[in-house]
């Protein structure tokens, strides 16, 4: 076969042109927006709105919490999700079915269901956990992002040989952690990160649980602007927009790096 | 491939039998398989089926906490049942459009040819906007194709004003609900499809192409069937995801008669006040999901079939 | 704005300063909700608080008075709950009283419904974050005073509230009424509507839209009424109003658009149907939408909010002076600037010690003589036939 350098199909350039500018237009027409100001009759385009945004201390502050929640949600949802999903696929396949209907209960429980549930059921816990973010809403999180990491991590899992990947690395005398961390983990690197980023998101955007439970997050900070406040709304909507998408970027760029040194099995691309 | 899986299967043989995996799965070691998938079963039953009863229980009951079918029952009557149908359409609609053309778009971003950097771009935008929703979502496609939208005076100037000359446009409208939930759908089937594109290996194609195979005649004996199954499950998420929306829906059109929206009605609102009726409406949430389960796991089960 | 949030930050500072007990703030805001049962010593934590000082009286006079202030600065802290800042210009009132009396406040959720206040007393009876006053709906506040929720107090200026507006048990009291408005982008409306018929007209298409869904906010409810009235409907049929807003929906000029304080900076929700004082706000508060509003003629329809004392209120002192501030003659006014009509306004008006200036950015009060009143009945009536046709007829 002539080797010559691939070149871009025609029908990939229209698929993802119609995706741009779907995606594109309402940014667009929220930036159109943004950068007006609150005076009758002015004439376009200030940053006075994204000024407000940036110097006001509680943006930083609950962009940080949200952050840091979100890292601490995809942690643990990746640790119980990607053992069990593996499992499931290696030596328990009947059990998929039953592990995707629970995935879906998720979606049946309205957060707001869900959020007196948990706190009726924990009432008693201890500070540590009941009383900060970090216990008891990454816990609700790591549910809420359950059905995403599910799926995700599933086709994951489906597109690589589990079995064959498992007795190769078995047969070359690795325990069972090992296996699991240097040879099917990079594997499913790109479907790990797909759920980690969806995780982010939902941690980012996530209103009804955090409200009722009195935290304050990233989330409660937009939805108390948007119901404020007219133009520093739509600059908040798209700098929220603009940071976790860099998030985004910097977890795929971490995964990326780690999995470039980690495979055992080359790739087969 | 065949090759490969012969060269294993012999060193398999010839290992020590610590080291045997498929005799070690014999019948002692099933309970400890059952064993390792604990700590993700206890998670879930205590954070998430808790609360779900509380949901199923509340759904039987009246306002005396007294056992009763009448939730339920009214859920049969307008303008519950039209609120599933509304729901059910909804979400089908977005799911399978979502599904279809998610697919295309992570196909076109994936495949050879295509600089690695679209796909950077692409996948983690995606993550970004599959959760972004309710009010500022709603804002952005207001902004957009509102009455006064950016695109809608666009097209006034053009001497076409969508929003009453046929064929007319609605932003707040159930076409504009589906329009605006593309936003979060799209992104959610590329993440999630994405990696199964990934297992679609080049060598396929090429060893199709030696044996004479066309382009669809690839699709059709080996691409499709072997992406089937992740996208099975990828059309499921999206109609469950679609499904549970509510914020986006609210802003964009609050007469709009879905279920979450009447669920947030009695639950929380200042004018009906009944939260057995919202705990009914959810359970039937959980039957519609249920339903769709039962249709999907079949259908999976015979896609999953070719795949091995 | 700058005041809001300012307080906004004030609240979160606190509850970090405060290194206030993530437990209890949980199960308030749960209990803020849903009617969660506590755990925990309630009837001691009362008992406790109840301890240090003796029960204030039920009716207040100028004698007592002292002691009512006394008491409550040693009480030295208020809750509220659901007042949102630009909702009755309550943002002044919850500016003007901490700096009068020394007394701090913390004003819990303030996007929240009448209903999660009332489920806030019931479920946090003992905790000191429970709310000490409430503001809510008039069918929730005789649910609530039927239920045993609230203390009875009778302020001082008891006498000069109509007795329309108040519970003659004295359990709860009306604070504020408005009613029905129009209001509308000078800019983009620039024949502004007068009547509620008016807004049938051609020119109005896919720019009406009306502040919450009728399902679901209380509000769009007193819309509802107010367009049946101008229908030939009447307070104990408003069939003609839903027929109406099907008619409005068919024709494409109501947009069944969340009104948010972005679609009116922005001028994507041209016209907004809403109490009258929440219509006078958005005037300041959005300078670019060039807002103006007006109270049609055709069917002036009055809705009033109540005020009430919990009756497990944790500071009770500093509740009813709360009560007290807010009808006296200073807190009349705060909120009569908001375009709310306060309880005591006809005495406020007898007695001429409203300013010019706000009398002047008053509507004119001929266009309030009319103002019509439901009975709970009504309401109830009139909540139940929207229920039940309103998604069908104009939803979708």
């Amino acid at each position: 076969m002539k080797l010559r350098r691939p070149r871009m199909a025609p029908s990939a350039y229209v698929w993802l042109l119609l995706a741009a500018i779907y995606f594109v237009i309402p940014l667009y027409s929220t930036l159109d927006f943004s950068l007006k100001e609150n005076k009758a009759g002015t004439p376009c385009c200030t940053l006075h709105n994204y000024g407000w945004v940036v110097h006001n201390g509680d943006f930083w502050h609950t962009i940080k919490i949200s952050f840091l929640l979100a890292l601490e949600t995809i942690v643990i949802s990746l640790v119980l999700f990607v053992p069990t999903i593996y499992w499931v696929h290696l030596k328990l396949p009947r059990l998929r079915p039953v592990i995707a209907f629970m995935a879906l209960v998720p979606f049946v429980v309205p957060p707001i269901v869900m959020v007196v549930g948990l706190l009726r059921t924990f009432n008693g816990a201890p500070g540590w956990y009941y009383g900060t973010p970090w216990g008891f809403l990454a816990t609700a999180y790591v549910i809420l992002a359950f059905p995403y990491m599910f799926f995700s991590l599933d086709a994951g899992f489906r597109a690589i040989d589990v079995h064959t990947l498992t007795e190769a690395s078995q047969s070359l005398g690795a325990r069972w952690t090992t296996t699991l961390v240097r040879v099917i983990l990079p594997n499913i690197r790109a479907a790990a990160l797909a759920a980690s980023f969806l995780t982010l998101a939902i941690v980012m955007g996530e209103f009804t649980i955090a409200n009722l439970a009195a935290f304050h997050t990233f989330p409660i900070f937009l939805q108390y602007v948007n119901e404020s406040q007219g133009f520093p709304a739509g600059a908040l909507t798209l700098l929220s927009f603009a940071i976790t998408w860099a998030a985004m970027l910097s977890l795929l760029l971490i995964g990326r790096k780690r999995g470039a040194r980690g495979a055992v099995v080359p790739a087969t691309r | 491939m065949a090759d490969e899986g012969r060269r294993v299967g012999i060193a398999t043989q010839a290992a020590p039998r610590a080291l045997r995996p498929d005799l070690a799965s014999g019948r002692r070691r099933l309970p400890l398989a059952w064993l390792a998938t604990l700590p993700f079963f206890a998670y879930t039953i205590a954070f998430l089926f808790v609360p779900a009863a509380s949901v199923m229980i509340g759904a039987f009951q009246d306002k005396a906490n007294h056992g009763t079918f009448s939730n339920i029952r009214l859920l049969f009557h307008h303008p519950y049942i039209d609120a599933y149908w509304g729901s059910i359409r909804i979400s089908l609609i977005t799911a399978v459009a979502g599904a279809v053309l998610g697919m295309f778009i992570a196909y076109a971003a994936i495949r050879g040819g295509t600089p690695r950097w679209i796909r950077s771009v692409l996948t983690t935008f995606s993550g970004v906007a599959a959760n972004f929703g309710g009010i500022p979502l709603a804002f952005a496609w207001i902004a957009t194709l509102g009455p006064l939208g950016v695109v809608t005076t666009w097209f006034r100037n053009a001497g076409w004003d969508i929003t009453y000359q046929t064929p007319h446009f609605q932003i707040s409208s159930e076409r504009g609900i589906e329009l605006a939930y593309m936003y979060f759908q799209l992104p959610l089937m590329i993440l999630v499809i994405a990696p199964a594109i990934d297992g679609l290996k080049r060598e396929w194609r090429e060893a199709a192409a030696n044996l004479g195979a066309k382009q669809w005649q690839f699709w059709r004996y080996v691409g499709i069937p072997v992406l089937m199954p992740s996208f099975l499950g990828a059309f499921i998420l999206l109609f469950g995801n679609a499904f549970a929306a509510y914020a986006t829906a609210y802003s964009l059109d609050n007469g709009i008669n879905i279920v979450p929206i009447l669920i947030g009605d009695y639950y929380t609102g200042n004018v009906l006040d009944n939260p057995h009726i919202a705990q009914a409406l959810a359970f039937g949430m959980f039957v519609v999901l249920a339903v769709m389960m039962v249709i999907y796991i079949p259908l999976q089960r015979r896609a999953a079939r070719w795949a091995k | 704005m700058e005041d809001y949030e300012a307080q906004e930050i004030e609240f979160w500072a606190k509850l970090e300063e405060e290194g206030m007990s993530r437990s209890s703030m949980l199960r308030r805001s749960v209990a803020a909700a849903f009617g969660l049962t506590i755990v925990g010593n309630a009837a001691t934590a009362l008992g406790a608080t109840k301890a240090k000082l003796a029960s204030p009286p039920t009716h207040m006079t100028k004698a007592l008075f002292g002691d009512l202030v006394k008491n409550a600065k040693k009480e030295g802290h208020l809750n509220t709950i659901a007042l949102p800042p630009d909702w009755a210009n309550y943002g002044e009132a919850l500016h003007t009283f901490p700096r009068k009396y020394g007394i701090g406040i913390t004003n819990d959720n303030p996007d929240g419904s009448s209903a999660q206040e009332n489920e806030a007393i019931r479920s946090l009876k003992g905790d000191k974050r429970a709310p000490d006053v409430v503001d809510v709906g008039e069918s929730f506040a005789i649910a609530g005073a039927n239920e045993g929720l609230y203390a009875k107090y009778f302020v001082l200026n008891y006498k000069t509230i109509p007795r329309a507006l108040k519970d003659t048990r004295g359990y709860w009291t009306g604070d504020y009424w408005g009613a029905v408005s129009i209001g509308y982008n000078k800019t983009l409306v620039p024949n502004p509507p007068k009547t509620f018929k008016d807004l049938m007209k051609p020119e109005y298409r896919g720019k009406v839209a009306i502040n919450g869904s009728p399902l679901s906010s209380n509000s769009a409810v007193s819309v509802v009424i107010a367009t049946a009235l101008a229908n030939g409907g009447s307070l104990g049929n408003i069939q003609a109003g839903i027929d109406f807003w099907a008619q409005m929906k068919k024709i494409g000029n109501y947009i069944p658009v969340q009104t948010t304080p972005q679609t009116v900076a922005s001028g994507q929700t041209p016209i907004s149907l809403d109490w009258d004082y929440n219509n006078k706000a958005y005037v300041t508060e959005f300078p670019a939408a060039n807002w103006g509003f007006t109270v049609p003629a055709d069917g002036v329809y009055g809705g009033y909010y109540a005020q009430a004392v919990s009756a497990y209120a944790p500071h009770p002192w500093a509740a009813r002076l709360w009560e007290e501030f807010l009808y006296s003659d200073q807190g009349q006014i705060i909120w009569l600037k908001s375009g709310a009509h306060p309880a005591r306004f006809n005495d406020l008006v007898a007695r001429k010690v409203i300013p010019k200036a706000v009398l002047a950015s008053l509507p004119p009060a001929s266009l309030y003589k009319n103002v019509k009143f439901a009975s709970l009945g009504q309401q109830t009536a009139a909540k139940n036939l929207i229920a039940q046709q309103w998604p069908t007829k104009v939803g979708g």
